[in-house]
């Protein structure tokens, strides 16, 4: 089954009256358990894509089918439920609210979904938030302020966030950006591990490195699909240096 | 550079730099509004008095041939400067009638108390009309009391007949007056003026009773007074300025009142202020950062802030002091209804002044706060306003160990414990908000209250009457002639089928003394007469029983230096009567100053004075029952329930506290959601991260208000329940001593706990509320793209 199947997607912003065509006619699929990056120079409207098919931005035309729903169908209030209940997000800038601590940061979205009301529930989540920063080796820093860890932890720690309730999809908008090498390796090796556990991902990124821990590469430029490049499973094909040389050879050939 | 950098700093954050001018606005129109009126109500009654020209001292006299007499003696009395003697005539009920009235059907025309009427040309005791203009009245024009325009539901325009006689005389309502001296409800006496050619067209007349008023200002006052006393003439009364000042206290109960607003205005004012600049300023760590990382000095940067806070400190003031005009006024004119005001406390450069204080204090806050730049550092800036520094985060709640809370409560209490500082506005406004509202509110539950009529002095009974024959009774000088009538009355009510008990409580002016005959007062002394014998509240004692036995309230006790067990010596023209203080009490009946007799006492009957009403108890009727058919049986009689009976001792007072409540009501809702919504629309700028990222996870539009509302009315609740507990301690200190100047020391102020604790606390939380809630509707604004571009 496809996450998500996208057809003619169109944005558009009226900026100081004029009409500025962001995303034009974008069509693309994505099929379930495969890890999607998404490339392209500044301003190509890889975020606008990301937040467009994830429901965080209302599209001007066109339409988005995740996991067999029409998501330009839904009113803002089931929009907002299948963000919290099926999909994860991760922002480049790893935004936690200041006045909880990491732990109640990562909880925050399964205590307000439906499924999580009830002492029962809210025990289980408790027990997935303990067993998902285990995994992610941030246990130490549950009970810390989020000023109080560094900017691979607080990563890690929205990637908690986004997996607290077993989304089907996660989105990820530059997760590495603001990360030094070795944080973002980090990352990186969890997104895959969370891929390969079954989770569908789609992630912006600038960076080759990331992209080549992909499935799939897909080029943006003026707002269109321009090209794409397919690896397979990191697992299965694990050679990361010809992935890296790959992309740098197909983006030279896209204009990048 | 320098200006470049400001232009920005107006034009790109206009929203805080409005938040900041709204403020400012708001809390120039709070000080202004509020100095002006402090002016204008600190002296209000002297300046009243003085603007009436109301005399020393002055005399009631009946004149049956002791005029003449009078006149001699004060021209002639060393003891005096200046006297002028008013001419006067009395009306009766048959010969006054409403003509024709917009509100009224009928043509009876009911008088509050002795009525007279008077030419509008005398120099003392001048009158004014309700926009506190001097009256001018020309032939066929006549200018009424205010309590009887209220009385007989009269207005502007309106026409009354004057009939004495063979001369019979329409006229026309052209003012409503503000009498300094008979205006307030304590002074049994009314005046009607008319203009001098009409009077006298009347004064010529026969069966007129003439009353004198003889206005004097003294030379020496031990003198006159100690000379006056040895005269005996026979007056109605003697009245001396410091006497007719207390008439005023219950105006100065709404002055009171208008004052403690008026501080906690200023208050909220300045504390809003402060807020504000500390506020926006924090917002602005990381432009500040950024410049510092550029080279700019701290002086410099500071520079910035300083001329964009003047520079909008000196607009808003600008539009504030224009609004305090109409806010002050709306204050003023809704609580001082009864006085001529001081005019200058309106005064512009008085405005002009304190919109100036605030531009000062807005630049002496900003400069306090701009000496914290120093702490804003370039790192900070570049790392979103975290500079390194690991820190354990204090008094916070967790939301794994609160599995029932839902995450919106949860964030707001969280949010309120995490940064009270940050609240502490909200809780402070609303908390003296709620304060503005009880305080006034325990003081018209007082008056209203089931004890009230205890604390004049008198015994509780079902119905209060006015029987219209006060004059009749005074001239008489008879207590049996009085006995029989209230008999009669008793009859006539057996006969309609109600077993009642009647009584009254006579008033004589009996000049006495303690120890010293020169040190010589003359309070109204009460004594109970009739079938129903009351009981009468003691502070310290008993009631007097035998016929030589005296209470005497513990304001005239302490004026002459008395207690329990001395002695009170009446002094007639030829005899002394001697009296054993047996108890004292506190009253709020002559601004607590009198005397209380047995019954059995035998007072000369030549010094009564008056009476305030007849008592009438029913024996098997519920009180509104034997009020509605003791109306029936009486229509010509005022027949009134407790409440209407201490409204007409008070003028209304009750009446005019509920306005003010209504209005303080109305200002408090206005501070609180205008508060509010500035704070709400603070914080929401502060919070424009914390909203786009809830709504990126999932968090639904609902959500988020919910978490944004409940922190308000977490707020909310606790300013009303710390407000309402602070009452309870505010009350007496506030409330207790304006009592206290009426008479009554000892009072326990009421609180009707349905209206105190449930019908107000929930306006406030409804109106607030709603307003936080509209104040959320921001948050559809904010996009859940917004997350990654957060500063």
């Amino acid at each position: 089954m496809s996450s998500l199947v996208v057809k003619d997607l169109c944005k558009t912003y009226i900026v100081n009256k004029r009409q500025n065509n962001v995303l034009r006619n974008v069509n693309l699929k994505i099929e379930e358990g495969e890890m999607v990056a998404v490339m392209g120079p500044s301003g190509s409207g890889k975020s606008t894509l990301l937040y467009a098919v994830s429901g965080m931005d209302q599209p001007t035309a066109g339409s988005v089918s995740f996991f067999g729903k029409d998501m330009t169908s839904l009113n803002a209030s089931q929009m907002s439920d299948m963000r919290l209940d099926e999909m994860g997000f991760i922002f480049q800038q790893m935004y936690m609210l200041k006045n909880l601590s990491i732990y109640d940061n990562i909880i925050l979205p399964a205590y307000q979904s439906k499924k999580g009301k009830g002492k029962e529930k809210r025990a289980i989540i408790n027990d997935r938030a303990k067993e998902l920063m285990k995994k992610l080796g941030i246990s130490e820093i549950a009970e810390n302020d989020i000023n109080e860890v560094s900017g691979g932890q607080l990563q890690r720690a929205c990637i908690c966030r986004s997996l607290i309730n077993q989304p089907k999809m996660i989105f990820a908008d530059e997760p590495t950006g603001a990360l030094n090498q070795q944080n973002s390796k980090e990352v990186m090796k969890e997104l895959n591990r969370i891929n390969a556990e079954g989770t569908t991902v789609m992630l912006v990124t600038h960076d080759m490195k990331v992209a080549a821990k992909s499935d799939r590469v897909l080029y943006i430029e003026d707002g269109n699909i321009k090209g794409e490049i397919s690896f397979g499973k990191l697992h299965e094909n694990g050679d990361v240096r010809e992935r890296e040389r790959r992309i740098s050879n197909w983006l030279m050939e896209m204009g990048f | 550079m320098f200006f470049r950098i400001l232009k920005n700093e107006l034009k790109r954050k206009r929203t805080m730099n409005i938040i900041l001018f709204l403020f400012i606005a708001m809390a120039t129109m709070f000080l202004a509004s509020s100095v002006s009126n402090l002016m204008t109500v600190n002296g209000a009654v002297e300046y009243f008095l003085d603007t009436s020209k109301v005399p020393d001292n002055f005399v009631i006299s009946l004149v049956e041939g002791e005029d003449d007499v009078i006149d001699e003696y004060l021209r002639n009395s060393g003891g005096v400067s200046e006297y002028e003697a008013i001419d006067t005539f009395n009306i009766t009920n048959d010969r006054i009638s409403i003509v024709e009235a917009a509100n009224v059907s009928g043509s009876k025309y009911e008088r509050t108390n002795t009525l007279c009427v008077q030419a509008i040309s005398n120099d003392f005791m001048k009158v004014f009309d309700q926009k506190d203009q001097p009256i001018q009245l020309k032939p066929g024009e006549i200018a009424i009391a205010k309590l009887e325009a209220e009385q007989n539901h009269l207005q502007y325009g309106d026409k009354i007949r004057i009939k004495i006689g063979d001369v019979e005389q329409d006229f026309t309502i052209t003012a409503i007056t503000k009498d300094a001296v008979f205006g307030s409800a304590m002074m049994g006496f009314k005046r009607l003026f008319i203009c001098k050619e009409d009077f006298e067209r009347f004064a010529d007349q026969d069966n007129l009773t003439h009353t004198k008023i003889y206005c004097i200002n003294y030379k020496n006052e031990k003198e006159f007074k100690a000379d006056w006393q040895n005269q005996n003439f026979n007056v109605i009364g003697m009245v001396d300025q410091s006497v007719l000042r207390m008439c005023y206290i219950f105006d100065m109960l709404i002055a009171g009142i208008l004052i403690i607003v008026s501080i906690c205005l200023i208050l909220i004012a300045f504390m809003v202020l402060r807020f504000t600049i500390v506020f926006t300023l924090q917002e602005d760590y990381r432009e500040i950062g950024i410049m510092k990382a550029i080279g700019l000095k701290d002086a410099g940067i500071k520079g910035v802030y300083l001329i964009k806070y003047f520079a909008i400190a000196v607009l808003a003031a600008l539009i504030g002091g224009v609004f305090s005009f109409p806010f002050g006024k709306m204050l003023l004119g809704q609580s001082i209804v009864n006085m001529v005001v001081n005019q200058a406390g309106q005064n512009v450069l008085l405005h002009v002044l304190c919109a100036m204080v605030v531009v000062g204090i807005v630049l002496l806050f900003s400069n306090a706060s701009a000496n914290s730049l120093r702490k804003f550092s370039a790192i900070a800036a570049i790392r979103n306003g975290s500079n390194g520094e690991r820190y354990q985060a204090k008094g916070r709640l967790r939301l794994w160990k609160r599995r029932q809370m839902k995450p919106g409560l949860f964030m707001a209490c969280n949010d309120i414990l995490s940064n009270p500082k940050r609240f502490a506005v909200l809780a402070i406004t609303f908390c003296i908000g709620t304060l503005l509202i009880l305080l006034p509110l325990s003081a018209l539950h007082t008056l209203t209250g089931k004890n009230i009529i205890s604390l004049f002095g008198m015994t509780p009974t079902d119905v209060y009457i006015e029987n219209g024959r006060a004059d009749d009774y005074v001239a008489k000088k008879s207590v049996d002639y009085i006995i029989d009538d209230l008999e009669e009355m008793e009859m006539t009510l057996r006969e309609h089928g109600i077993e009642a008990k009647i009584c009254m409580d006579l008033g004589y002016m009996i000049p006495c003394y303690s120890n010293d005959p020169e040190e010589m007062v003359s309070y109204l002394t009460q004594q109970e007469i009739g079938s129903l014998v009351g009981s009468y509240e003691v502070l310290e004692g008993r009631e007097p029983k035998a016929e030589d036995e005296i209470m005497i309230t513990d304001l005239t006790a302490k004026e002459m230096g008395v207690t329990v067990g001395d002695t009170i010596t009446y002094q007639y023209p030829d005899k002394t009567q001697k009296f054993i203080i047996t108890g004292i009490y506190q009253s709020l009946m002559n601004m607590g100053n009198g005397f209380r007799v047995s019954r059995t006492a035998k007072l000369d009957e030549n010094y009564i004075s008056g009476f305030p009403c007849i008592q009438v108890e029913a024996v098997d009727l519920e009180s509104k029952e034997a009020y509605d058919h003791i109306k029936e049986i009486f229509p010509d009689y005022v027949v009134r329930t407790a409440l209407e009976f201490v409204d007409s001792m008070t003028g209304d007072i009750s009446n005019t506290i509920q306005m003010v409540m209504y209005l303080l009501t109305t200002v408090v809702l206005t501070i609180n959601g205008l508060i509010t919504a500035l704070m709400m629309k603070a914080m929401m700028a502060k919070e424009r991260g914390d909203i786009a990222l809830l709504k990126s996870i999932g968090f639904s539009y609902g959500s988020i208000r919910v978490w944004q509302v409940d922190r308000i009315f977490l707020i909310l609740i606790f300013a009303i329940v710390t407000g309402t507990l602070l009452s309870k301690i505010l009350a007496p200190l506030t409330m207790g001593p304006i009592f206290a100047m009426m008479g009554a020391n000892k009072v326990e102020l009421e609180v009707k706990p349905l209206e105190a604790y449930v019908i107000y606390p929930l306006i406030l939380l409804v109106v607030t509320g709603f307003v936080a809630f509209l104040g959320t509707l921001d948050v559809k604004r904010i996009e859940a793209r917004e997350v990654n571009f957060v500063e």
